[in-house]
């Protein structure tokens, strides 16, 4: 099972894949608008940016120039120098606000539609994939992958298309102006490039590295925390000490050598970009010299152009240096958007019962809630064969205990009955007709499931009994709480229903949360009941409240209990005895203890103990 | 995640830049140094326009007009022809400009090294405090928590030292020196080029504090968003179960777009930040541009001048928002230094009263009158607690949960420390014996025992680098995990936690006995450190004890009366105080506590005949 969980650092690869960016850039279809409006903004800022310089240009030759030469003032030029200025400016605002209006539109957007597609498949994939997969990893696709992708496609896009806008235009202007004086300038440029990507590559590189020595840094703050009694009754400060300093100081190393790299990187640019000037001063100051009508401003003109090609250079090596990196989160982001469901209802059941979101009602059938397993076989993905042969019928309103050790198969009946996972051979019927020929919804619909750690969302008592039944009034669910004898600890709340449960249920006690979920469970009224008991223990009220709930939870009932307490055992109708997906001992609980086989051995051993634990209350 | 403790009254600020600079040892020359070279980059930034001045000036219009330039340079650009002047001026910048790029490297290097060994030593010292923080410490504190700090706490600090001031100073050099240069061409457009450029300081230092709110929005938002996705993830049976699916997509959808739309919002207020702020600092270049043509028209300036200034705007008015953003959140970086010092300041288990008695210890354990009361409590946990206990004896604790039967075992090896009465080892009071001492004697092994994410072989052997493969395989043996160990796939070197296999309670526990066993302690204490073993393992693992630790002592703290059974002596502790003590034949024969559990033992066997509760 381990080999199957999905790492962190396992996509690596280098190469600019575009199958993988096609399908990124499918999630932007639907923006299409704002990519050409950005894009279109970026041309107009690009062209103004170019166009700046000229106005002073345009104020030292026609202005500054004749005033000196002919001895003047004459400012008459000056309004328009102002009107040119200030229609610069007020394009210039308006193409930024626009730009940044745009961008960020289609990165929000972006993250959003990957998100949701990505939640929403989530729900169709069946249970398989959750038990491999950790929430850590689903968390980090949700979250910075997704960013970390729309970021670069919105503002990285955006920037790029900007600088080659950009450069392109400077060409463009400097051949109309000078061609010799252009290409001379030029020269610099493609150095200018190869040194942004050499040094973006490695700036790159080092901060990777970096991250992962913060990683283990992190790690190790959580093991000398957690683990911090431990370190103290074996005496391993000195030990660890020396791991974790090992660490930070090849932290401290690479950091340096980080900022080393980094602390060449503008110097070396700005030695390219001087050079170009240095050029620019020595080929236009002659032709100035040489009076051929190269003005002064021209010059002037030429060195601001030099230095407006850091920006677009420097951009296009960074957003290249990160569109290596982001295709890791591009292929992450895929890897879970396309995962195959393999579980999945029949066209023609979809056809009839309606898909998982939304489903049609008015064609589930009514169920009587008897189960049957035929010559059931199941394996996990990864493992052993776990059931083989297994067959088990189950009358409508029977209890079922279902008792031995860990990895006997108890998990794994219910986890096919609930269809988390289908049979590899055989069929499970419910009431006489296979349940894959009914929609999963419909199974689930009429399924209870009550889990021995029980999963409450946070919000408030009253919603997450609510769950059961969204359709809920708040008095059937008071009375459901008060069936499963939940009202009275309810109450004893300050806010009542209106508690906060906090998150995964964190602000209640255990037996208060199998309380509550019992409450959810018979406010959903079903027919067919899983009880997954728990195994902690609560104190003695509690137990004894829960004890009650459970009883009143099997009324009426189908139910499979993978079972811990002594009394839900006794009370239940057969006891299967299961070791290595067989059933090896069945019958009530005065059978099984009189036959003195394994169940009398397990109980013996099980539960002397639990009896000593009530003993010492 | 920003913590609740954010509200530290702002009079802390000043405190917060003193503990800064205490933090930086004896490295915050190298801060004076960064300084320096700083200086000789910015000068030499504000030199270059008079180069273009020289140059559009002095060489391409009139050799008799004055080049602002400092004389020197200015003499050194003299020469002969035009051509070989251009040539001079032109090897003059790209000189500068090598001076520049050395004193930026320099510069980056210095800062770099100084910020990163700080953040080193700082890194290594919370690591120590937290190991050498008390029990009670560690129980009151959450790990997340802790974690946020250490990491991205040390974070910001280290990047406020050798980031934020030194850019603070830079943007301060390049703006006084431009200023400063600017002056001595012109004074009147001087004071024109600094007019607008504080307003935009003070927009963008509003800005940048406002938006830290729209942050924290933001942040929620994801907060709500990803805290349903996880719950989503790990509740999927659940969900699944009810049929929710359509439920739970509809509530994604709710938050993704609440999350999205406050984002969004974020990008509108920098539109509009951005678009204002250009058009303001555009304003700006406007003015002095109008006044700069005015002012060369009428001859007061030259045109290089006019170029010069223009590019020394340029140096005032771009800084001024990235500036107004530093001034913006600088209370950040106080706050994460706040929170730091939280760790720092607490008192660890050791200090300069710790004793350094390193007696040998042979097993003999007495406790005399021994009573505890954690700081946080009124009532003594641990009441007059009175026993005696001979080398190489077993003793079991029965009580039930909260008695206190681990509190008292804490006492010994002084994770926590008596208040009265006195507890000797060999006649020797614990509190006189050195606690890394006392803890190498004392093996204490752990109810729910900690393993380090290394292979089972190092988690076993980590008390002693240098074990031998044979060793660790023996002690494996006596504590019964041997077998367990050899059927994982990769053995003795399979990974052991968060990214490897997770072994079950019961491996846990075994592996713990097992690297305890690795050297010989005297003395040895199970705290219910079988609890999650069958009874049939605990047997074993405790009749390989008997073999092979014959003279050590024992405590075991236990919830089954089989193994309270067997030991030498009983102790039934409940509410903190000592009910009975003896061997198990003693106790059965009173009335009391251990008699009762003992006889409701032994009606299990009956009661499961009558299939009765």
């Amino acid at each position: 099972m381990n080999d199957y969980l999905h790492d962190e650092e396992e996509f690596t690869s280098r190469k600019i894949d575009w199958g993988l960016w096609k399908k990124i850039f499918s999630f932007m279809r639907p923006l299409r608008k704002y990519v050409i409006l950005a894009i279109s903004c970026m041309a107009v800022l690009a062209l103004t940016d170019v166009i700046y310089p000229y106005i002073s240009r345009f104020a030292i030759d026609d202005i500054i120039t004749p005033n000196i030469e002919n001895g003047t003032a004459d400012l008459s030029k000056l309004t328009v120098f102002i009107g040119l200025y200030v229609i610069f400016m007020i394009v210039q605002a308006t193409m930024v606000f626009l730009f940044i209006r745009f961008a960020g539109k289609i990165q929000t957007e972006l993250a959003y539609n990957i998100r949701e597609s990505a939640f929403n498949h989530l729900q169709e994939l069946p249970f398989s994939y959750y038990d491999r997969t950790r929430v850590g990893w689903i968390m980090a696709r949700m979250t910075s992958d997704s960013r970390n992708l729309s970021e670069l496609l919105s503002w990285g896009l955006i920037d790029i298309t900007w600088g080659l806008f950009l450069m392109a235009i400077l060409v463009i202007f400097m051949f109309a102006i000078n061609p010799i004086l252009a290409l001379v300038t030029l020269a610099v440029v493609p150095f200018m490039t190869l040194v942004s990507i050499y040094f973006r590559k490695h700036i790159l590189k080092a901060y990777r590295s970096i991250r992962k020595v913060n990683s283990k840094i992190t790690g190790a703050y959580n093991e000398g925390i957690t683990g911090a009694l431990t370190t103290k009754t074996l005496v391993l400060e000195e030990s660890n000490f020396q791991d974790f300093d090992d660490l930070t100081s090849n932290m401290k190393n690479q950091s340096i050598r980080a900022a080393m790299i980094q602390g060449l990187y503008f110097p070396s640019m700005l030695f390219l970009i001087t050079i170009g000037i240095a050029l620019v001063y020595i080929v236009g100051g002659n032709y100035v010299l040489a009076n051929i009508g190269f003005s002064v401003g021209t010059l002037y003109l030429f060195t601001n152009y030099v230095w407006q090609f850091f920006e677009p250079v420097n951009n296009v090596a960074m957003i290249y240096a990160n569109f290596q990196q982001a295709q890791a989160s591009a292929e992450r982001i895929v890897s879970l958007i396309e995962v195959e469901a393999d579980i999945t209802d029949r066209p023609d059941v979809i056809e009839k019962y309606g898909t998982l979101f939304d489903y049609k009602l008015e064609n589930f059938e009514d169920i009587k809630g008897a189960v049957e397993f035929e010559n059931v076989s199941f394996k996990y993905q990864v493992g052993e064969q776990v059931l083989t042969d297994f067959n088990l019928k189950v009358e409508a309103g029977q209890s079922i205990a279902l008792v031995g050790h860990t990895g006997a198969g108890k998990t794994t009946i219910v986890n096919l009955i609930c269809r988390f996972y289908e049979p590899t051979q055989g069929r499970i019927l419910v009431d006489g007709s296979d349940y894959k020929n009914r929609s999963m919804s419909w199974l689930h619909s009429n399924l209870g499931y009550v889990l021995q750690d029980p999963h409450l969302f946070s919000g408030s008592v009253m919603e997450n009994i609510r769950y059961g039944k969204l359709s809920a009034t708040d008095e059937e669910v008071i009375a459901a709480a008060k069936a499963v004898e939940a009202h009275e600890f309810i109450m004893k709340f300050e806010k009542g229903y209106d508690t906060e449960c906090g998150e995964g249920g964190s602000r209640l006690s255990v037996g208060q949360k199998q309380l509550v979920s019992f409450a959810r469970a018979i406010l959903a009224d079903p027919k067919i009941l899983i009880l997954d008991e728990a195994t902690s223990s609560v104190d003695t009220e509690t137990e004894k409240a829960i004890q009650v709930a459970i009883n009143k939870l099997l009324e009426g009932r189908t139910s499979f209990i993978v079972a811990h307490r002594l009394s839900t055992i006794v009370h239940s109708d057969r006891i299967l005895v299961l070791e290595n997906g067989k059933v090896i001992e069945e019958g009530t609980h005065k059978q099984l203890i009189q036959k003195k086989g394994s169940y009398y051995k397990l109980y013996t051993n099980q539960y002397s103990e639990e009896m000593l634990e009530l003993s010492l209350r | 995640m920003e913590t609740k403790d954010n509200n530290q009254p702002k009079k802390h600020i000043f405190k917060m830049l003193i503990t800064m600079f205490k933090w930086m040892g004896h490295y915050w020359p190298l801060l004076i140094l960064s300084f320096g070279f700083l200086y000789f980059v910015s000068y030499a930034r504000t030199l270059l326009p008079l180069f273009g001045q020289h140059i559009i000036d002095v060489i391409l219009t009139n050799p008799s007009e004055a080049s602002k330039l400092p004389t020197f340079l200015a003499n050194l650009l003299v020469s002969d022809t035009k051509m070989k002047e251009l040539l001079l001026a032109a090897g003059m910048i790209v000189a500068l400009a090598v001076f520049r790029a050395l004193f930026i490297f320099l510069r980056r290097w210095s800062s770099g090294y100084f910020g990163e060994t700080i953040a080193y030593k700082l890194r290594n010292r919370l690591y120590r405090k937290l190991q050498d923080a008390n029990y009670y410490f560690h129980t009151h504190s959450e790990t997340g928590d802790l974690i946020q700090r250490v990491t991205s706490d040390v974070e910001s600090y280290k990047r406020f030292i050798s980031d934020r001031i030194i850019e603070v100073f830079r943007l301060i050099l390049l703006v006084g020196l431009s200023i400063w240069q600017m002056s001595k061409l012109n004074t009147d457009l001087t004071f024109i080029s600094i007019m607008i450029a504080p307003v935009i300081l003070a927009i963008a230092a509003y800005y940048f504090r406002k938006v830290e709110r729209m942050f924290t929005v933001i942040e929620n938002n994801e907060a709500k968003m990803t805290t349903h996705v996880q719950e989503n993830v790990s509740a999927a049976r659940v969900v699944k179960a009810f049929a929710n699916e359509p439920h739970e997509v509809n509530k994604f959808k709710n938050l993704n777009r609440e999350f999205t739309d406050s984002d969004y919002d974020l990008a509108k207020k920098m539109s509009v930040f951005w678009s204002v702020t250009d058009f303001i600092s555009f304003m700006q270049f406007c003015l002095i541009a109008v006044f700069g043509i005015i002012y060369a028209s009428r001859g007061i300036i030259t045109i290089g001048v006019y170029t010069a200034f223009l590019a020394y705007a340029g140096n005032i008015i771009w800084p001024m928002r990235q500036l107004g953003r530093l001034v913006g959140d600088f209370s950040k970086s106080t706050v994460a230094v706040y929170r730091l010092t939280k760790i720092i300041e607490n008192d660890g288990e050791y200090n300069d009263m710790e004793p350094n008695e390193t007696p040998e210890i042979f097993g003999h354990v007495k406790f005399d009158h021994v009573s505890f009361k954690f700081n946080d409590s009124i009532d003594d946990q641990i009441i007059d607690v009175n026993f005696e206990v001979k080398k190489g004896s077993t003793v079991a604790i029965v009580g039930r949960t909260g008695s206190g039967k681990s509190t008292l075992m804490n006492l010994m090896v002084r994770l926590l420390d008596y208040q009265k009465g006195e507890i000797t080892i060999d006649g020797v009071p614990i509190q006189n014996i050195e606690k890394h001492y006392l803890r190498e004697q004392v093996g204490y092994i752990l109810q729910e025992p900690f393993l380090f994410s290394k292979t089972v072989e190092e988690n076993i052997g980590i008390a002693d680098k240098n074990v031998k493969n044979d060793r660790v395989e023996s002690v494996a043996k006596i504590a019964a995990v041997h077998e367990d160990i050899i059927n994982f796939e990769k053995g003795y070197q399979t990974l052991v936690g968060e990214r490897g296999v997770t072994l079950s309670g019961g491996q846990k526990q075994r592996v713990a006995i097992a690297r305890m066993l690795l050297k010989p302690k005297p003395i040895l204490i199970f705290d219910d450190s079988l609890s999650a073993v069958d009874t049939e393992t605990d047997i074993q693992i405790r009749k390989a004890l008997d073999k092979e630790w014959k003279s050590s002592t024992v405590f075991i703290v236990t919830h089954r009366i089989t193994t309270a059974k067997e030991a030498d002596m009983i102790i039934v502790l409940e509410d903190g105080m000592v009910k009975e003590t003896g061997t198990h034949e003693e106790l059965i024969k009173r009335d009391g506590m251990y008699k009762n559990i003992w006889e409701i033992q032994s009606r299990i066997d009956f009661q499961l005949e009558e299939g009765g509760e």
